[in-house]
């Protein structure tokens, strides 16, 4: 699953955003390679939005360098056509309707496909001729992802695009979106902080947290390689030295790590188990979610 | 985009729209009004030479439609209040830049023709303004022989440029700040302040104004019609202001003569003299001129901060 350079639709190097004397992001360096849809998940105040920003060319960053399609966000007609963009709460004109913003749209971008976006959005009962401050939050969602799919863009980014459903609505807009990047290599990054939604959709998963990148792999690769070992609590430190040990936990004589493995771990001292993708996630971003197990400990390895 | 802007901005394109018409049609039918007794007072009075009373006598009636037209001076305000402060903050307010930044027209490019609308609109109705109040003040103004005073701030082509600096203030503002209400208290403020500035105190200064001098005589303006006249005081023959609250200034002859009503025939007899300081009528068109030149200038000044905030700064 190793891809070039060139075939990454975002890349970050070093990328970093500071607002007054707080850094919002901080050393963030990604890759997602194209085709991918990838899911940008951490607690809230990890940065997310602002990765999107900097991404979509909203806002520049204070340090390092971001690349969407091989080029650096900025003001040109040929980079915002490539990419398509869907801000967190989904805004739009209120006083204007469905059909409007998607004429509207097409006085505004060369490259603009109407008749799906109305054929797509007719077939979820989305009134396309009253203002869309009359239309639920799940059919604001909807319409203001006809734009950005109607854009025809070839790297979509989505700011939290389900946080406001209901989970009726999440569904559906999760299907519309699954709908659109199955043909074609449209490549997206939505974010959430609720990873349980986006399992569906994604292949990819960016993590990041206390404004710093845990995380940037296929979902695939990252089930592959992280797993849980049971042992002996004596022959944790081994495991220390050798791996990265995303999460220990030990008991008197036990010690339950969830360990990065590059390479199968054939040692009979310590037993291997499969582990979900929301317990990896969870280990990264350091709360287990149950408060009930012992002492706890994020631990950072060597990489 | 010419679209994107005629539909988020039609209501109140109407609406100013309507309030025109509305001024159009109260002046079309009490000007028609005016002129007629204007030209028909003029034609019985310059048959029996009696004119000298005229423009106290003429449009004695008319004091709600003078004051109406009067008022006119605030239009280039509420176009800077309510077109150009929510022209960017209302963006932000609904935040619609993200929606609209990130369509496939550049910030720079969407800027600009924003701006044009706007500002091309508050110059064609501060125009169209101009020219019904030019037009109606017509026989007011020929009666007093000069268009300074209220007439300067409603007639001619400052109105245009008032309409102008005032959309470009609030466009300013709007971005800075990124709310309507502070942009438009801000566009009230700055407005208010700029006007009173260049009002009260540049304009009298644009050209140096001509002094006469005269011996003191009761009643007597000293300056031609229609001059504007900025001050008319009385002065001792070392040309220092006459101040006859110190008994230094008085001359000690005239001191008895300040307590009945020979005062004035006192003093000139010791040679004290009126002086007046005043612009003439004539100069009413160059005085328009600079006038409408400084509201241009710090009307693009204005715009090229407010682009260069839309392009550079974070949105």
């Amino acid at each position: 699953m190793r891809t070039t350079e060139s075939e990454m639709a975002v890349r970050t190097i070093g990328l970093g955003k500071r607002f007054g004397p707080t850094w919002a992001l901080e050393d963030c360096s990604i890759d997602v390679p194209q085709g991918r849809v990838s899911a940008l998940v951490g607690p809230n105040g990890a940065g997310k939005t602002t990765l999107l920003r900097l991404l979509v060319g909203l806002s520049s960053p204070s340090v390092g360098e971001a690349f969407v399609l091989d080029k650096p966000p900025r003001q040109s007609q040929d980079f915002l056509a490539s990419v398509g963009y869907l801000a967190q709460q989904a805004p739009l004109y209120k006083q204007l309707t469905a059909a409007e913003h998607l004429r509207l749209g097409s006085h505004l971008n060369s490259r603009w496909d109407s008749d799906t976006a109305m054929n797509r959005l007719t077939a979820r009962h989305i009134p396309l001729d009253r203002p869309v401050e009359t239309l639920s939050g799940g059919q604001r969602s909807q319409v203001a992802l006809g734009l950005a799919l109607a854009k025809q863009p070839q790297v979509l980014l989505l700011d939290e695009p389900v946080a406001a459903l209901d989970p009726l609505a999440r569904r559906e807009f999760l299907a519309s979106l699954a709908d659109a990047v199955a043909d074609g290599d449209l490549t997206v990054v939505l974010s959430s902080h609720l990873l349980h939604d986006l399992e569906r959709v994604c292949d990819h998963i960016i993590l990041l947290a206390a404004s710093r990148t845990q995380l940037c792999d296929d979902i695939d690769h990252i089930l592959e390689t992280h797993k849980v070992l049971v042992g002996p609590r004596r022959a944790a430190a081994e495991i220390e030295g050798r791996y990265r040990v995303v999460r220990a936990v030990h008991s008197e004589r036990q010690s339950r790590l969830l360990v990065q493995l590059e390479a199968p771990l054939i040692d009979p001292t310590w037993e291997l188990s499969d582990v979900g993708l929301e317990d990896v996630v969870l280990a990264y971003m350091g709360d287990d979610g149950s408060n009930t197990a012992g002492p706890l400990s994020l631990v950072g390895g060597p990489r | 985009m010419n679209q994107l802007i005629w539909r988020l901005h039609r209501q109140q394109v109407i609406f100013a729209g309507a309030a025109l018409a509305v001024l159009a049609v109260l002046l079309l039918v009490t000007g028609t009004t005016m002129a007629h007794d204007y030209h028909s007072a003029l034609a019985t009075c310059g048959a029996t030479r009696s004119c000298g009373d005229l423009p106290g006598e003429l449009f004695q009636g008319d004091g709600l439609i003078i004051d109406l037209v009067s008022c006119t001076f605030v239009v280039p305000l509420l176009f800077g209040l309510f077109w150009g402060a929510p022209l960017v903050a209302k963006e932000f307010e609904q935040g619609t830049q993200d929606l609209v930044w990130t369509q496939g027209v550049t910030r720079r490019s969407w800027m600009t023709s924003n701006v044009a609308y706007v500002l091309a609109a508050a110059a064609a109705w501060g125009g169209a303004m101009s020219l019904l109040v030019t037009w109606w003040r017509g026989p007011e103004d020929a009666l007093h022989g000069g268009r300074f005073g209220v007439a300067f701030d409603i007639t001619g082509v400052t109105p245009i440029a008032y309409a102008v600096f005032a959309v470009a203030l609030g466009i300013a503002a709007g971005t800075m700040l990124r709310r309507v209400l502070p942009a438009m208290a801000t566009t009230l403020a700055g407005f208010v302040l700029v006007r009173g500035a260049v009002g009260l105190w540049l304009r009298p200064r644009f050209v140096a104004p001509i002094r006469h001098s005269f011996r003191l005589v009761n009643d007597v303006s000293g300056a031609p019609a229609g001059a504007w006249i900025i001050s008319k005081i009385i002065i001792d023959p070392a040309g220092r202001l006459y101040d006859p609250s110190s008994p230094a200034g008085v001359p000690a002859a005239c001191h008895a003569a300040l307590f009945n009503n020979s005062a004035a025939s006192c003093l000139a007899a010791h040679g004290f003299r009126r002086l007046v300081v005043y612009q003439p009528a004539g100069r009413f068109w160059t005085f328009q001129a600079i006038e409408f030149t400084i509201f241009i200038v710090l009307a693009a000044a204005l715009v090229a901060f407010a682009c260069a905030l839309v392009v550079r700064r974070d949105a």
